[in-house]
């Protein structure tokens, strides 16, 4: 594995509003990595630290072993960049918008660029200008990633696109992921999607980071009890540290737990009670993601 | 090779992976010497990460299920007398834990609970 990207204390303040507040993380390669967080959280401006975009107030933000403010053509030839907002050149065609970014690259995979206009279905002779959201969404990812990218950078690419279409970049993503040997960040709401082909996740909220795992950890360490008790009613309250949330009504409770299956045996010997536990997947996850200490 | 997975299950894809594969090895559906999917390949049929893959095959590797020879496909290994039951006993047991369960929750009787499942296992298909 090696670091792609790595901020260190990086703080971004627009307007006295701080977006980032000292954010510390590492991202490393070839892997998938999902970013996930509410809207308004600073997921964006995270990545347009990653391509120099933007600076920071404080902290740094260092690509490719590079900082964010000595960032040059050497490192972005290798990074691929879908932005959130697409914005083209309106007045050219589909054909002569690729024609165009592709000059700006050393090389460019004309194969992989017809086999995308095929399965994305994207006709070359629509104008720029006359594309749908769905379609103008296609065309940024098939100009993001023609050019074999090491880092490809995906900022919510998929929110336009109907659900065949989206399988297929998805299956596409995991191409990437073994012929480029790419680390890939998608930022995304559709938890479904991104659930299927990340293996880490990194969760902001309000400027810091609250998850930072393997997603495979976080399922197997995040899950729901529904605790019954045969013999007369539980107490009001369990105090267990590892619960994180519980709700309790006579002979029955529902607890959200942190922890594994040790856990369940010495609770069920404790209190006398049987336990049905329920894995949670990344949308059921998601709430507690947000509230910090998954690293 | 079938398997069926859900990515949106709360069991992580690489242990259902794994389950799918020890049951199809004790099933005998996989026998000894079969080879199996490259991750490369199983990666695009499910359209998983092909890491997630790695991961399960690692992990019944390290188990003894699956073998890996030098520069060939990995194959089901042919697994000792002594094994293949513990194997299968063990898979048995975590498929009627919450059958259990379900018995104490009813205050069913451990001889009553077991003569329904006798009955069960001497039903005609």
């Amino acid at each position: 594995m090696r670091s792609v990207f790595e901020a260190r204390n990086l703080t971004k303040r627009f307007n006295g509003k701080t977006v980032l507040d000292g954010i510390n993380l590492e991202l490393k390669g070839p892997a998938i990595i999902g970013l996930l967080g509410r809207n308004g959280c600073g997921k964006t401006t995270l990545i347009r630290h990653i391509t120099g975009l933007y600076l920071p107030n404080e902290g740094t933000a260092t690509t490719f072993g590079t900082p964010s403010e000595k960032l040059g053509h050497a490192e972005l030839v290798d990074i691929g960049f879908v932005p959130q907002e697409v914005q083209l050149l309106d007045w050219m065609t589909v054909e002569q918008h690729l024609e165009y970014v592709s000059s700006f690259y050393p090389e460019w995979d004309t194969g992989r660029q017809q086999q995308l206009l095929d399965s994305l279905e994207l006709n070359i002779d629509d104008l720029v200008g006359n594309l749908s959201s769905g379609n103008l969404q296609k065309l940024a990812i098939i100009l993001a990633v023609c050019h074999h990218p090491k880092f490809l950078l995906l900022d919510e690419p998929v929110s336009d696109l109907d659900p065949i279409v989206r399988s297929k970049l998805l299956q596409f993503l995991l191409e990437v992921l073994q012929e480029d040997e790419a680390t890939i960040l998608i930022s995304s709401h559709v938890l479904r999607d991104v659930e299927k082909i990340v293996d880490h996740v990194i969760c902001i909220d309000e400027g810091q980071v609250t998850a930072d795992a393997v997603l495979d950890d976080l399922k197997e360490n995040l899950v729901e009890w529904t605790v019954h008790s045969s013999a007369g009613n539980l107490p009001d309250v369990f105090s267990e540290a590892y619960i994180l949330e519980q709700e309790i009504s006579g002979r029955q409770a529902r607890l959200v737990v942190r922890g594994n299956a040790g856990e369940l045996e010495s609770f069920c010997a404790a209190h006398s009670v049987e336990v049905t536990p329920r894995p949670l997947n990344l949308e059921d996850m998601f709430p507690w993601l947000l509230r910090g200490g998954w690293s | 090779m079938i398997l069926v997975v859900d990515a949106h299950s709360g069991i992580p894809v690489y242990r259902q992976i794994v389950e799918q594969l020890r049951f199809q090895v004790s099933s005998g559906v996989l026998e000894p010497g079969d080879e199996i999917p490259s991750t490369r390949s199983l990666s695009a049929q499910l359209g998983i990460n092909p890491m997630t893959i790695s991961k399960a095959y690692a992990l019944l590797e390290s188990e003894g299920v699956l073998e890996r020879r030098p520069g060939l496909p990995l194959v089901v290994r042919r697994q000792g007398r002594a094994s293949e039951r513990s194997s299968k006993l063990e898979q048995l047991e975590h498929a009627l834990r919450p059958v259990a369960v379900k018995a104490k929750q009813m205050n069913v009787e451990s001889s009553e609970a077991v003569e329904v499942f006798r009955r069960l296992l001497d039903e005609e298909d």
